[in-house]
């Protein structure tokens, strides 16, 4: 049974690093903006799916790695993300049961949150001024959570990951 | 197998947790250096692995190019050597001049630095950052405010080095000031980064400082970062509100900041003591084939 777990956290593993490198991977300067939130994404379907799992520590040490990566300051995301996945936890049961449709809409608001999230934080420690752009993100997430659900349920599915 | 804790106040009590640990680590950010640098040495993997599709794309970008593509490319690339060596040899002779002038003076001889080719790698998905991330690093003997260039002009300052990667702050980050120097007039001013790709703002200038449109803008080498002379960006507009205490200048840095691939980092001369000495023989031989003409060791007279 626990050789059966350790499998599962391999493949929730290797999912979230290759989110990690979608969210890192350089664009084109035009793409740049609308690039969707892969990792957050990848978190939130994890935690929809298995709250007893993943939850909101790890979305804490994910949003520190990812602090990391962008170079911004330590925290922001570790915030951001853990308040995202607070409420994805708390209403998993029935975020589940939507339709593809409103499922993503719930996770483009989401995803409005987390950067509003980061963008205040940002505010109070660095002064930075607001920017409509921050939001564009959230567009091209609610088409890439079809995709990204679909594969991470066959992945699951495949997998068992329990 | 769902253990017990799942429910009730732990969720909550986990939401506390984590807001507290990331209040934490934003109260005590500027000591945490040493932790960010050496997580940034494990992930910079990552950032490798991230960086193949985009090489991949150049390499079969550079695959399919037809022979007509690099002939015409060869023989652009041919007439632009010719112009530059011819302009190099009026260079020489004017840096002997300099040389002489100045050891008449008596002040000290400004020697050209040592240079690496390096390729960015990422770029900042941050619409509140500019920063860029090269594929060299502290093994490279890159250093925290080091000054990178590109063949335009300056590029910005290295804010964060790990073991194989490097962050460049550009120059047009919000947070970035520059000092510069009008090369018409040497008047001094600092540039401040706007959150613009394609502009720089000059600020606290008085209204009847002697600017126009169209100068040029120079690193003056005051705050110690920077090496003097490094041209950064080009006077835009000019507007003397009567309403405002100082006039506002913006300015269009001169560097491909958008669209910059390959930069130069810049050794001062007086750090390339602190390198290792297997870095030297690296850097010559990066440097040697056609970058720059090798002109260190003329001494300090």
């Amino acid at each position: 049974m626990s050789a059966h777990i350790a499998n599962g956290r391999f493949v929730v593993l290797v999912t979230i690093f290759i989110g990690m490198m979608f969210q890192i991977m350089p664009l084109p300067k035009i793409v740049e903006a609308w690039r969707p939130d892969w990792l957050l994404m990848v978190m939130i379907y994890w935690a929809m799916a298995l709250p007893h799992r993943y939850s909101i520590l790890t979305a804490w040490i994910l949003g520190v790695l990812l602090d990391v990566l962008l170079g911004a300051t330590l925290g922001i995301r570790s915030l951001a993300f853990s308040i995202v996945i607070y409420v994805i936890v708390m209403q998993s049961q029935r975020l589940r049961n939507f339709t593809r449709w409103q499922q993503s809409i719930l996770v483009a608001i989401f995803i409005c949150l987390y950067h509003f999230i980061i963008y205040w934080v940002e505010f109070v420690v660095n002064g930075v001024a607001f920017d409509w752009a921050m939001f564009l993100p959230a567009i091209s997430s609610i088409f890439m959570w079809w995709w990204v659900f679909w594969v991470l349920r066959n992945i699951r599915r495949s997998y068992k990951v329990r | 197998m769902k253990p017990i804790f799942v429910r009730g106040i732990s969720q909550q009590f986990r939401l506390t947790l984590a807001i507290f640990l990331s209040v934490v680590l934003l109260i005590a950010n500027d000591r945490l250096d040493p932790i960010r640098q050496s997580i940034s040495s494990v992930l910079s993997p990552l950032q490798y692995l991230a960086n193949v599709p985009g090489l991949l794309l150049d390499w079969s970008a550079d695959s399919i190019a037809t022979r007509n593509m690099l002939a015409q490319q060869n023989k652009e690339l041919l007439r632009q050597q010719l112009m530059m060596s011819e302009r190099l040899q009026r260079f020489e002779h004017l840096r002997q001049e300099n040389v002489r002038l100045r050891a008449l003076l008596g002040s000290p001889v400004h020697m050209d630095a040592r240079k690496v080719v390096a390729e960015v790698m990422e770029v900042a998905s941050d619409p509140f950052r500019h920063y860029v991330v090269l594929n060299h690093g502290a093994r490279t003997g890159v250093f925290v405010g080091q000054s990178v260039v590109d063949a335009q002009g300056v590029v910005g300052q290295v804010v964060e080095v790990s073991e194989l990667t490097s962050r460049v702050l550009l120059v047009t980050d919000p947070t970035h000031g520059i000092p510069v120097r009008i090369t018409r007039n040497d008047v001094r001013a600092m540039a401040q980064g706007t959150g613009d790709i394609d502009e720089i703002e000059l600020r606290h200038v008085a209204k009847s400082t002697d600017i126009v449109v169209g100068d040029l803008l120079v690193t003056s080498g005051l705050g110690q970062r920077f090496p003097e002379g490094y041209p950064v960006a080009r006077v835009m507009k000019i507007s003397r509100d009567a309403g405002q205490s100082y006039s506002v200048i913006s300015a269009q840095p001169l560097a491909a900041l958008d669209r910059i691939r390959y930069v130069l980092l810049i050794w001062p001369d007086d750090n390339l003591d602190d390198l290792p000495s297997s870095i030297h023989s690296e850097i010559s031989t990066i440097d040697n084939p056609s970058v720059e003409p090798e002109t260190q060791d003329e001494g300090s007279q």
